[in-house]
């Protein structure tokens, strides 16, 4: 039987959730022998959003993309680091769109078999579950899903790891 | 994270006791710097102001959204007020702004700041849900609101 986990991404947007998610990833790969992958998403469908609705000047936009790509590069080097430091490589990717469907996108194309995410806030209504990008990656991904929660027990599983 | 984990009552002010932009927007700042979600007043007002000084963040329908990036902020920060008369916010549409929104996120989180900024866009095409909004009197009244919604 072939190993039905041979490649697994994680996706990464800078809130701690989503680091928890990086260092369960890393535990999971290293477990599984896995190729790990880490995904962050610039949201320049937002950032559209913003300026449509006038809360953003175009001068904005531009500027808050920057900040983007810089915390893309910052989170993404960080999960490297994290993965680095347990023996592991991982390969970062990032792309811009709408996050949903750049997670699902990344996903066929890189055949990933198990997506990771960090934990959901709490859907309190109907809108928060049609907006939520982690519940859409969830709900929309062409592959198995994991929601890594608990960050305590998270933590001593990467730091216990050899 | 969601909106509504970030609303609590110590960081809503209804109604809002100022009666112009900038004494409205210090309000809210100084509810975040009372509740202790930013460590400087005085920058966070500064970093808002100065947003404000390149247009208006006053949009349609008396909603504003003021905000800015500060370190002041240790992470995404909202506060939001209620006035009952309206303040001239140098709106799209001319009317005076009823709910507002302050946003304030430290330089090094434009994904949350973003997010959060994207949610406001989105909950003020409710036109119901904001007039239900500007409607309310107390704190709790706010939180109730979107606890309910």
């Amino acid at each position: 039987m072939t190993r039905p986990i041979r490649k697994i991404m994680v996706y990464v947007d800078g809130s701690e959730q989503s680091v928890a998610a990086a260092q369960y990833a890393i535990v999971l790969a290293k477990a599984l022998g896995a190729e790990l992958f880490a995904l962050y998403v610039v949201d320049t469908r937002a950032l559209a959003e913003l300026v449509k609705s006038r809360i953003f000047l175009e001068s904005e936009q531009d500027e808050y993309k920057r900040d983007l790509e810089g915390d893309a590069s910052r989170y993404l080097n960080h999960v490297r680091e994290l993965a680095r430091r347990k023996g592991l490589s991982v390969v970062t990717e990032k792309s811009s769109g709408a996050v949903h469907i750049e997670i699902k996108a990344k996903v066929a194309e890189l055949g990933i078999d198990l997506l990771v995410l960090g934990e959901i806030s709490q859907i309190r209504s109907r809108r928060d579950e049609l907006y939520n990008e982690t519940e859409r990656a969830m709900r929309t991904a062409p592959c198995p899903v994991l929601v890594a929660k608990g960050e305590d027990k998270i933590w001593d599983l990467y730091e216990d790891l050899e | 994270m969601a909106l509504i984990d970030l609303i609590e009552e110590t960081v809503v002010r209804a109604p809002l006791k100022g009666t112009d932009k900038n004494s409205v927007i210090r309000e809210l700042v100084d509810a975040l710097a009372a509740a202790g979600k930013i460590l400087d007043a005085e920058t966070a007002y500064l970093a808002v102001l100065d947003r404000e000084a390149k247009g208006s963040t006053g949009l349609e329908e008396g909603i504003a959204v003021p905000h800015g990036k500060t370190i002041s902020a240790r992470q995404l920060t909202i506060a939001i007020g209620v006035s009952s008369d309206g303040v001239e916010f140098g709106s799209m549409d001319g009317k005076p702004a009823k709910l507002l929104f302050l946003i304030l996120a430290p330089p090094d989180k434009a994904g949350p700041h973003i997010e959060a900024l994207a949610e406001i866009a989105r909950m003020s095409r409710s036109k119901a849900f904001c007039a239900s909004l500007a409607a309310c009197r107390s704190p709790a009244e706010v939180v109730s609101l979107f606890k309910d919604e």
